[in-house]
């Protein structure tokens, strides 16, 4: 990871009447993100899915749990646009409440597998010797632990609880974040900018968060586009196990399983909760990507 | 073959089945090759003591494994020797004296005696046993009493052997369904010696059902039990009647999951499903119509009610949840496979037909709950119902959870557990509302009317009522079957009254066979003897 191109100047001559402009890292990352036609689109898709799944319902004349025993596995049609399930459900009306359940665990999952994976990562990178052994074995132990089992002991503790679904996924999710963070860190550790920034007399906080988590965001982001689906994976397995959500309440894993089993006679059980579960996962592949192109400082900047 | 038999099920969904398979035969001449059945038997059996089980799929490996005094024939319906050669009854009704065939023995070589039919009969009523199936012995004098503990003197009981190979029942009432009742794995001998070597007689769950210690007296002896896996039997050299015995072994494959049950037939990996997935009826009946079986049934699907425990312990609130339900829908849009609205507790035979109806009555519903303090399903606790882990319950759950919800204002969560798991909260009454399901154990009235007496231990609603307990007793002494109906009708207008349990559905036996099985007749009981199934082409 290190730069070896020194950073094109400032081209004065290029507008002789004015000051240079600063632009900040940020303002220059959005710009570039902006050119590139697949992470707009990703972007915008995210968006359009997540609007859909939060406001939709709203719109839509049915419930996600209403019944109705006349209308059992209609083909999609006018009034049922992807069609009805064994119980005469509403697909489409269940796929948007579905959505909210499958993206809000993915994004708080991910966000708090995130939070404790970067800093714990960080910080035992950062200083390394029998602190980073301690915490590292720490994490080897946490890894050893079966999930099923972890998430079974929480419940027992807590209850069952989508909310604690959220923590329990994410406070096993962060452990390969740390483990990503920690290598990147130990990498950086020894560079000139923090040795630079050391010198000027910063604090150890400022220089992990300021200066050099900054310099990790690319494998962060490309490992936390993976984590969401993976996220929204998992949350299908524990409501099977009785765990997550609770029927009637759907999600995106819980469709999909279920259509996995029907497929052969009512494909579109499994077709329109697959297509959209991979239009998210390729959306958010896209932007990931993006990002991380667009935030590495150490790309050309034009 | 059998008609009879066991019963209890509290089981799953399913229905059984058996297969046979012969898995080799694609490489080898037949004729040379092993006969092995693969038999889908739902979830993994509790245990295969006889005095320690009340599940279905534990009967069928107990089938294989012991033998009582009468066994099943081969048409399902009459009643064949098992180790008694013959019998005779005195004109009262009230004696029963069995002559033992001289070579039955043991699979350890033994010869098992009428002493073994006491001692097993001793140990089943061993108060600290606890077995759940006692109470169908109650039929023999001093039996209830000293299974209570109000007698310690077990000479009292109506079981005695006449010498080594005669053995005595004297009942307390004249029980026409007696023999029928006797094919049931409860009257079954168990090796009383070899328990006793594996950490005492009144213990369940002890060693002495592992493979290398078993001991039984079937057509099959355990060969390998992999936990999850499956269940080895092969065929046992020291039966008495191990000429008839056709399947060289039987492979009892616990598979809960009734899609990938359905896959491993397709695959070949078994002859015989427990039961059919509900999306796949349609498909069999069009597709595989040589392999699709649906079959009358002797049982029935419920909901079972905790009525120790708000609200439930208002007969009220139990009337409402039990006229809502829309039972016609829920067979009909649902379910597919022939099964019947319960809108009583007993299923229908040509004999009994209850005229107990539960009405299907929203409005009243809705009255009876405001009336129990809930008017529109305000303030009504938090409730769940509990089931075993299966897609077909989930789905019968959430049709029946949306009708309450729509009709009585009342929301309630699901909760599922793993078949033990689940056994096991309905014991300890740690539940407030259960699916549950009865297969009969021998065709009349009483194998499903006799769960619902008090402290009986297959009732674990906690449901008691004075009058009930009198007209069974009353049922079991009634000289005549017209006596008996009248009886049985009372009681049933009971249950239909008081709703310790909430009738869903009627079963019938859906599932998928193999056409190489042969001699697997459609049975009302699925009790069936082994040694009569074949596998051929």
């Amino acid at each position: 990871m290190l730069s070896l191109s020194p950073k094109k100047l400032p081209s004065a001559d290029l507008a002789p009447a004015q000051l240079e402009q600063g632009v900040s890292p940020w303002r220059d990352a959005w710009h570039r993100l902006k050119r590139n036609k697949l992470a707009v689109f990703g972007g915008v898709t995210l968006i359009v899915l997540v609007l859909a799944c939060g406001v939709g319902p709203f719109f839509s004349p049915y419930g996600y749990e209403q019944t109705n025993l006349d209308n059992t596995f209609a083909k999609p049609n006018l009034s049922h646009w992807m069609g009805t399930d064994q119980l005469g459900r509403d697909l489409f009306t269940r796929l948007l409440y579905g959505g909210r359940i499958s993206i809000t665990v993915g994004l708080v999952a991910t966000f708090v597998a995130l939070t404790i994976g970067v800093s714990y990562g960080a910080v035992a990178g950062f200083f390394g010797g029998k602190l980073d052994a301690f915490m590292m074995r720490v994490v080897d132990i946490l890894y050893a632990l079966p999930f099923t089992i972890f998430v079974i002991m929480l419940m027992v503790f807590f209850g069952r609880n989508i909310y604690l679904l959220f923590v329990a996924i994410g406070a096993v999710e962060w452990l390969t974040m740390a483990r990503i963070v920690r290598g990147q860190i130990m990498s950086l550790k020894k560079m000139e900018y923090v040795e630079a920034a050391r010198s000027l007399g910063f604090g150890t906080q400022r220089i992990i968060f300021r200066h050099m988590i900054p310099n990790i965001l690319g494998p962060v982001i490309v490992y936390t586009t993976l984590t969401i689906p993976g996220v929204m994976m998992l949350e299908a397995f524990l409501s099977f196990l009785g765990l997550g959500v609770q029927a009637p309440m759907s999600s995106w894993g819980v469709l999909i399983k279920d259509g996995a089993e029907k497929m052969e006679e009512y494909p579109w059980l499994l077709i329109f909760p697959g297509t959209v579960f991979s239009l998210t996962l390729f959306s958010l592949n896209f932007l990931g990507d993006g990002l991380r192109d667009a935030l590495d400082v150490r790309s050309a900047k034009d | 073959m059998n008609t009879r038999t066991f019963g209890i099920l509290f089981v799953c969904a399913a229905l059984a089945g058996l297969p046979s398979g012969c898995a080799k035969k694609e490489t080898a001449p037949a004729a040379t090759l092993a006969k092995i059945l693969r038999f889908g038997n739902g979830a993994e059996p509790q245990d295969i003591d006889p005095h320690a089980v009340t599940g279905v799929s534990e009967g069928k490996i107990i089938n294989a494994l012991f033998e009582g005094l009468v066994a099943e024939d081969p048409s399902g319906i009459g009643i064949a020797p098992g180790v008694a050669e013959r019998w005779t009854i005195s004109d009262d009704g009230l004696v029963y004296t069995f002559h033992l065939r001289a070579d039955a023995q043991w699979s350890n070589g033994l010869p098992l005696t009428a002493s073994d039919f006491v001692h097993s009969y001793q140990r089943m009523l061993t108060p600290s046993l606890a077995s759940e199936y006692a109470y169908k012995l109650y039929p023999l004098t001093g039996a209830e009493a000293y299974n209570k503990g109000a007698s310690t003197d077990f000479s009292q009981v109506g079981v005695k052997a006449l010498g080594d190979h005669t053995l005595k029942l004297t009942l307390k009432n004249r029980t026409p369904y007696l023999l029928q009742d006797l094919k049931h794995y409860a009257w079954f001998p168990v090796p009383v010696d070899v328990i006793g070597k594996f950490g005492g007689l009144a213990r369940k769950g002890s060693a002495w059902t592992r493979p290398g210690n078993f001991v039984g007296n079937g057509p099959f002896i355990l060969k390998e039990w992999l936990p999850n896996q499956r269940l080895v039997v092969t065929r046992s050299p020291t039966y008495w009647d191990h000429a008839t015995v056709k399947l060289d072994e039987i492979d009892f494959m616990p598979v809960e999951d009734g899609d990938t049950e359905e896959r491993m037939f397709r695959s070949g990996q078994l002859d015989k499903t427990e039961s059919l997935p509900l999306e796949k009826i349609a498909v069999y009946k069009r597709n595989y119509p040589m392999m699709y079986r649906e079959d009358p049934f002797y049982g029935v699907y419920f909901y079972r009610i905790n009525v120790t425990k708000p609200p439930f312990n208002d007969v009220r609130v139990r009337r409402a949840l039990a006229m809502c339900i829309d039972r016609e829908a829920i067979v009909s849009d649902i379910l597919h496979g022939g099964q019947k609205p319960a809108w009583n507790f007993t299923p229908p035979t040509p004999e009994f037909e209850s005229s107990a109806r539960i009405p299907y009555d929203v409005a009243e519903a809705q009255h009876l709950l405001a009336e129990a303090g809930y008017p529109e399903g305000k303030n009504f606790p938090h409730v769940e119902l509990l089931y075993n882990t299966s897609a077909s319950h989930r789905i019968i759950a959430e049709a029946i959870q949306q009708m309450w919800k729509t009709s009585l204002g009342i929301d309630i969560t699901l909760l599922n557990q793993e078949w033990k798991v689940y056994l096991d909260s309905q014991n300890t009454g740690n539940y407030q509302l259960a699916r549950a399901g009865w297969i009969g154990d021998y065709p009349d009235p009483n194998t499903f009317l006799d769960l619902w007496t008090t402290g009986g231990g297959n009732n674990q609603t906690g449901w008691s009522n004075a009058t009930y307990d009198d007209l069974l007793r009353s049922a079991a002494s009634a000289t005549n079957d017209t006596e008996r109906a009248t009886d049985y009708q009372q009681m049933e207008q009971i249950v239909a009254d008081e709703l310790p349990v909430i009738p869903i559905y009627f079963y019938t036996h859906v599932y998928a066979l193999n056409p190489k099985v042969k001699g697997w007749v459609p049975q009302l009981i699925d009790n069936r003897a082994w040694k009569w199934i074949d596998l051929a082409e």
